[in-house]
């Protein structure tokens, strides 16, 4: 098996339209979340955690033609644009990208266009549905328009495991990677806001009206976000013999189904300790060897009570000892995005030796008040290994272990 | 409807229609709507019958009427001036 590194990161979230913007943004702890402005929502919560406006260079589209960037779905041109700011940095030329893998992981694609169709055609100012507005509707187009537009032929693939989708993206990437079927693999995670995730998830009391506040004693819901990141992974040795950095490693993953509920995680979280034993299993690494854990951490009551359980279950005596954060107090749920989003959180933590924050965190849960949140801002400290779990509704669980670049 | 208005209309209708990056002023009357002029592709020329059917009331049956009406601005202009409905 080959070791798989990361060489190249991109991301656009509420934070900032890249990398470094995310990074500042995860030290000094501050709250993007905001009034919903992307389309009128008539339900209780109004609260978001949206991309501010998108201005990419025009290097971000590659080859593709002016018509064609102008009709791409918002997370098409998300997962694009970080997709540009990954191979910039990882310096994959035309030669290795032909070859390359592209996984993405996205649950709604182009739903708030098609949505905006509908709501045209409904108002009376399109009387016939026009299909640009409804080009971007499946989920495989941001993959599509990735390869067209940097020239990527190898194997492709977009998976939709509701908030895991690009955790497994990510997975299956590594595996591509690591089993030799191709040199490098780009993974990507993109989803933007639309309104029938925001009116489902209200409709289904999860959204917190005051901003989701993970493993806080008052935590009443999570705070919906939008965004995308992407990961170049590659053959360690394909990118040492090329000079690229390695940024970061991943060093194993596993992937288990609860079987359990439509929405609601087994609250025993059997399945999900299996993903994160089988994890450290494919790593060859024991419990002691974590520094750092990047939770789900949504905010719900179930998510967060089930996530404990699994990690005292796996961490023992020692977890109070282990830092554990969740970034969505700052990035909100990306749901299709969030996997590969907090991958990125995760290696930026590893190579700037940085915990990030369970920014709005006031006061723990009595049930975990002995656990290390890192509440507030950004920590110092220096990490060789961290864990970054995702679980999807439906009980789709995916852990990565991701260890710092060598 | 004298001519003129109807050009900056029918140019306003592709500049939000089909959101161009570009001021209806920018469009020359001759300017020819596909191939390089405007960089108009398949699905524009799907869009745009569309567009144009329903804000003028015309009837652009098939790709022969179609590549008439759509030859240049000034084409569609005279197009939609000679077949429009009352």
């Amino acid at each position: 098996m080959r070791q798989v590194a990361v060489t190249g990161l991109g991301a656009v979230t509420a934070l900032g339209a890249d990398v470094a913007a995310l990074a500042a943004g995860l030290a000094d702890g501050r709250s993007p979340l905001g009034p919903l402005t992307r389309f009128v929502h008539g339900g209780r919560c109004q609260l978001a955690a949206e991309v501010p406006e998108l201005a990419p260079p025009a290097a971000a589209f590659g080859a593709l033609r002016p018509a064609t960037i102008r009709r791409l779905s918002r997370p098409d041109r998300l997962a694009l644009i970080t997709i540009e700011q990954a191979l910039r940095e990882a310096g994959l030329q035309p030669p290795d990208l032909a070859g390359a893998g592209l996984f993405v992981g996205a649950t709604v694609g182009g739903m708030g266009e098609t949505e905006e169709a509908y709501r045209r055609h409904r108002a009376g100012e399109d009387r016939r549905y026009r299909l640009s507005r409804l080009l971007g509707t499946p989920l495989s187009t941001s993959a599509s328009a990735a390869a067209q537009a940097f020239g990527i032929y190898g194997p492709r693939a977009t998976f939709s495991t509701a908030c895991s989708s690009s955790a497994l993206a990510i997975a299956e990437a590594a595996a591509a990677v690591a089993s030799a079927t191709v040199p490098a693999a780009i993974a990507v995670g993109t989803d933007a806001l639309c309104r029938i995730t925001f009116a489902g998830f209200d409709a289904l009391q999860t959204l917190d009206p005051q901003g989701c506040r993970p493993f806080d004693r008052d935590r009443a819901g999570l705070t919906l976000g939008e965004g995308a990141a992407a990961l170049v992974l590659e053959d360690i040795e394909h990118a040492r013999a090329r000079g690229a950095r390695v940024i970061a490693r991943v060093l194993g993953h596993a992937t288990t189904t609860d079987a359990h509920h439509v929405t609601a995680p087994d609250p025993e979280g059997q399945a999900a300790l299996g993903a994160l034993r089988g994890a450290l299993d494919a790593a060859a690494l024991p419990p002691e060897a974590v520094d750092y854990v990047n939770a789900h951490g949504t905010g719900t009551r179930q998510n967060d009570e089930a996530e404990v359980r699994v990690l005292r279950a796996v961490f023992g005596d020692r977890l109070p000892r282990i830092p554990v954060s969740s970034t969505k107090a700052q990035l909100g749920h990306c749901l299709g995005a969030a996997g590969a989003v907090e991958a990125v959180v995760t290696v930026l933590a590893l190579d700037g030796s940085l915990l990030p924050a369970t920014a709005t965190l006031r006061e723990p849960d009595p049930a975990w008040s002995d656990l290390d949140l890192v509440p507030a801002a950004g920590r110092r400290q220096p990490l060789e290994v961290a864990l970054t779990s995702s679980y999807g509704f439906g009980g789709h669980n995916v852990t990565l272990v991701l260890g710092r670049g060598v | 409807m004298d001519r003129d208005a109807l050009a900056a209309e029918v140019k306003q209708l592709l500049v939000t229609g089909l959101r161009l990056d570009r001021p209806p002023s920018d469009i020359p009357d001759d300017s020819p709507i596909f191939g390089d002029g405007l960089g108009l592709d398949s699905i524009d020329a799907l869009e745009l019958v569309v567009l144009v059917e329903d804000r003028f009331r015309v009837s652009i049956p098939d790709e022969e009427v179609g590549k008439r009406a759509f030859a240049s601005v000034r084409a569609l202009v005279d197009f939609i001036a000679e077949e429009r409905q009352p």
